[in-house]
């Protein structure tokens, strides 16, 4: 009888906890229709912002890239030293050293600049250092008799570069600037440590407001991976559609 | 006219042009024939100035094209068609053809996009003028070529085996239009292995054996019995030509 009752009383006990569990685990879902409703403007804005950050960053990357492999591709060896010199130490140094340089670093000798323009500045500084790599494959593999041809055409070799050299290179580019891109955004993360309230930044506050980093960040979680996997199909896009009729096989 | 002068070309250790003399009048269409490694190709080279010369000296109109001043008119007044066409691949058939008078002659673009469209008009490829080099077939490819050289209005035409990359039916749609140019005297250097064909429209050969101008005579003595083949080289490559 004692045993029974016993029995009888964990099993209630039990039901409850589960009960509690279930409530738990429903509360959390209605937290992330409900109760993060208040707060998906804010993640939408740090959204946004990232999505402007990288964009910068992207086209910032791109013509530091050029203007890096340019110089690599350069007669001159003071050039293409100071090229390389640039690549190694870019791509040699933590992004967030880099960062915390020019956000908290700078400021000592009297050059301030506010966070978004920081951030957009050091990703494309250290963008453009792979983004320089990948121009120059694509420069090397350019068939050396069309630059010829516009040699024999009498192209200076500034029209050569701008209107034949780089137009192909940058094409054949396209699906590897694709993925600097995508790094791009997943190290502009790292920008939430400068005040920067993109996508994480945001994140980390309406996780702070909500005391639910669990949903918060499982929703930024799938940000980024939706963001990253949308931007990978864009890419693969354009690609075909800049190479149609241009690359023998696309 | 063009004037090579004792032209020298090694490289590293190895001479492949060894004093070459030889001068082409405006007008005339000149054959360069010899076997492969003769120094054909190289020749053609140093005449556009895409290699550097070791010695002697080539003028195109009197532009000297060893001197860095005078190559870029050297350049304007002869044009070169390749054996692999090197066509611009991101641009279409007719910007092939502009480019280079709106860059370089700094011809209106309106009108040179006319004058383009009528020279693909007059090799049949009036209807692909928009089409990119990639979706040409490889004879379309070659004309767009001719098409490219001829809108710079060269007074000479470097041709360096310009159908060896292209089947026997679409070697014949390129040679006819060649034929078609010398008949508008449009002075040609043409370097092929279409014995026949050179045969056909040249006023000289000019014979080519390692590195050294062997023979250069009028079309008809060339092929003579007592001309060009009474030597042993031009002999053996023209009945080699011949067995191929
Ligand atoms: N860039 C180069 N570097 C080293 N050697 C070269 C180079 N270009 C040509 N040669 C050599 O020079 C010689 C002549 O070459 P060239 O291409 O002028 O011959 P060709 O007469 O055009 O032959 P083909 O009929 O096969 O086209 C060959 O022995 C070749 O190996
Ligand atoms: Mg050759």
């Amino acid at each position: 009888m004692r045993a029974g009752r016993s029995i009888a009383l964990t099993t209630a006990r039990d039901a409850v906890e589960t009960e509690i569990g279930f409530t738990r685990t429903v509360a959390g879902l209605n937290l992330i229709v409900s109760d993060l409703a208040p707060h998906i403007a804010l993640l939408a804005q740090g959204a946004l912002l990232t999505v402007e950050v990288c964009v910068l960053a992207l086209a910032g990357a791109v013509v530091v890239g050029a203007a890096i492999a340019m110089m690599r591709a350069s007669g001159s060896r003071l050039l293409r030293g100071i090229a390389t010199v640039y690549v190694d130490i870019f791509r040699n140094i933590p992004f967030l050293v880099q960062l915390f340089f020019f956000y908290y670093g700078l400021p000592e000798l009297g050059i301030y600049v506010d966070a978004f323009a920081t951030g957009v500045l050091a990703l494309s500084i250290a963008g453009g250092a792979f983004a320089s790599d990948v121009i120059r494959s694509g420069i090397l593999a350019i068939d050396p008799g069309i630059v010829e041809a516009a040699q024999v055409y009498g192209l200076s070799r500034r029209t050569t570069f701008l209107k034949i050299v780089m137009p192909i290179a940058l094409r054949l580019s396209v699906r590897p600037l694709g993925s600097v891109l995508i790094n791009l955004i997943l190290t502009s993360s790292i920008l939430s440590t400068i005040t920067l309230n993109e996508l994480t930044g945001s994140a980390k506050i309406v996780a702070s407001q909500t005391f639910r980093p669990f949903e918060v960040y499982a929703v930024l979680l799938l940000a980024y991976a939706s963001l990253t996997y949308l931007l990978s199909i864009a890419i693969a896009r354009f690609h075909r559609r800049l190479n149609r009729g241009v690359l023998e096989a696309v | 006219m063009i004037r090579i002068e004792n032209l020298k070309k090694a490289f590293g250790k190895v001479t492949v042009l060894d004093g070459i003399d030889l001068s082409i009048e405006p007008g005339e269409v000149v054959s360069i024939l010899g076997s492969s490694g003769s120094g054909k190709s190289t020749l053609i080279r140093c005449i556009n100035g895409l290699e550097r010369i070791d010695a002697g000296r080539i003028t195109v109109d009197d532009f000297d094209v060893s001197n860095p001043k005078e190559l870029a008119e050297a350049r304007k007044r002869s044009g070169t068609v390749f054996q692999l066409f090197n066509l611009y691949p991101h641009l279409s058939a007719l910007r092939n053809v502009t480019l280079a008078p709106v860059e370089v002659l700094k011809r209106n673009a309106a009108e040179a996009e006319k004058e383009g469209r009528a020279l693909l008009e007059s090799v049949g490829l009036g209807d692909r003028a928009d089409a990119y080099p990639a979706q040409l077939s490889g004879g379309q490819r070659q004309r767009v070529g001719i098409c490219r050289a001829l809108a710079m209005k060269p007074r000479y035409l470097l041709l360096d085996e310009v159908t060896s990359a292209l089947d026997p039916e679409m070697t014949a749609e390129v040679l006819e239009i060649l034929a078609d140019l010398t008949g508008r005297g449009t002075t040609m250097i043409f370097v092929t292995h279409e014995v026949a064909f050179a045969r056909s429209i040249s006023d000289r050969i000019v014979f080519l054996d390692q590195g050294r101008l062997l023979v250069d005579l009028p079309c008809e003595t060339f092929f003579a019995e007592d001309g060009g083949m009474a030597n042993a080289r031009v002999a053996q490559f023209l009945s080699k030509m011949r067995k191929d």
